[in-house]
């Protein structure tokens, strides 16, 4: 895929560039996962500080099954949004969205940001809903999907755990991606 | 009057020759381009010049309007956003006049079009709320009965009957003869880029003596239509989706 890229201003002005991963990114991403809050990576499926993850990732971009889009601020990466997607199955339609923001570009809008960018690609894919799993007690997580357009759908109570094995409530989202009025 | 509906033609040329070629065995007397000429597909120029040989009547789009300014483009998605950038520096000078003129609405005997809705170029008609929306507006405009429109890709029949039940109809293959005592809302599909999951070019005639409607779609060299994509460095993913109908 082409590379291409678009930008976006944050609260307090900062100018982001959004754009899609590539297999150039390998020691970009390693240094972002390090700026990234130590409690953030408790959300995430893999362990991002491990160069052989990245290298796995950038070695395996795959757009059609995993849309990965970043934020980039002078050349760093400073968020990382993901769009999983199926083509067959009886969740073809679905697509479940995954982001993380580095600690010092938390609570600047770059999360909401990211995540109506996948809204919309979502739709473009010709996604019709898309899936978020937050842990309940991730109050600015919820509040960004929330505004992105995702309504809570149900709550797993004591399903997940952190890493010292506290047990914690699991919220599902859910937004409806075709037909919003903003799109293209 | 026999009118043939197309929409959403976004530079693809392949398509637009089809259907055209289509559409001159159906006898109709206008032409009605529901706008986005331009967007996505790689012939933004010979799309224009070769609906400017045909007696069209075209409104913008939303990707029109973002061809004439930039900043309307900036909630497209990366992808559209990275197409209509390619579009406006491919663009020739001399057409920019034709886009700039282009209404946001047209009114007919009986009909109104437009690209998203009657008040907005970027509005969708997807859900119930947005269809009643529209009627409600249209019941304003006592010579109104049908809109048309076009922007989400897909074939779609809506009606509004007289104790003011709102719903869509399954599209037919076969002429549908309407009832005349109903609304309706109207969208032809896209020629350039349907979403329906059928690749084939989309559009529809409409016929107001006889008041029915008759989908349909044509084949077109899908091949070709990506490889000039893929050629002037658009995401691939657009390429791909034509074979795909998404």
């Amino acid at each position: 895929m082409a590379f291409y890229q678009k930008e976006g201003v944050l609260k307090d002005g900062t100018r982001v560039i959004l754009r899609p991963m590539t297999a150039e990114d390998r020691d970009k991403l390693i240094d972002f996962f390090k700026r990234v809050d130590e409690h953030d990576l408790m959300f995430l499926r893999s362990d991002v500080r491990d160069p052989a993850v990245i290298d796995d990732w950038v070695k395996n971009i795959d757009y059609h099954r995993v849309f990965p889009l970043l934020a980039e601020v002078d050349g760093k990466i400073v968020g990382d949004a993901t769009l999983h997607m199926r083509k067959v199955g009886w969740k073809r339609h679905l697509g479940n969205v995954r982001v993380v923001v580095a600690k010092e570009y938390q609570n600047k809008g770059l999360g909401t940001l990211l995540v109506n960018e996948i809204v919309e690609l979502a739709a473009e894919f010709g996604l019709e809903k898309l899936v978020a799993e937050i842990h309940l007690q991730a109050p600015a997580a919820i509040a960004l999907f929330k505004k992105a357009g995702f309504a809570a759908k149900a709550v797993f109570e004591d399903l997940v755990k952190d890493p010292t094995g506290k047990k914690g409530d699991l919220l599902v989202m859910v937004c409806d991606v075709q037909g919003r009025d903003r799109g293209a | 009057m026999r009118l043939a509906l197309i929409s959403d033609i976004h530079s693809n040329l392949e398509a637009l020759e089809s259907v055209l070629r289509q559409i001159e065995k159906e006898d109709v007397d206008v032409i009605l381009n529901l706008g986005d000429l331009v967007g996505y597909n790689a012939s933004p120029n010979e799309c224009l010049e070769l609906l400017q040989e045909k007696p069209v009547l075209s409104l913008a789009g939303n990707h029109d309007l973002a061809l004439l300014e930039v900043n309307r483009a900036q909630h497209f998605n990366i992808i559209a956003y990275q197409a209509i950038l390619w579009s406006r520096e491919q663009i020739k000078p001399e057409f920019l006049h034709f886009f700039r003129s282009l209404p946001l609405t047209r009114e007919g005997q009986g009909f109104l079009a437009c690209h998203g809705t009657p008040s907005s170029a970027e509005a969708y008609i997807v859900f119930h709320f947005q269809g009643k929306r529209v009627f409600n507006y249209m019941r304003h405009l006592s010579h109104v009965q049908v809109c048309f429109f076009g922007h989400t890709h897909k074939r779609a029949l809506w009606f509004r009957d007289i104790r003011g039940k709102i719903a869509t109809l399954p599209i037919a293959r076969e002429k549908m003869v309407l009832d005349r005592t109903c609304l309706y809302l109207i969208n032809p599909g896209s020629v350039g880029q349907p979403r329906d999951g059928n690749p084939e070019a989309a559009y529809a005639i409409f016929d107001d003596e006889e008041f029915s409607v008759h989908f349909k779609s044509v084949p077109y060299d899908i091949k070709s239509a990506q490889q000039r994509i893929l050629k002037a460095g658009l995401p691939e993913f657009l390429a791909e989706r034509l074979a795909q109908g998404i």
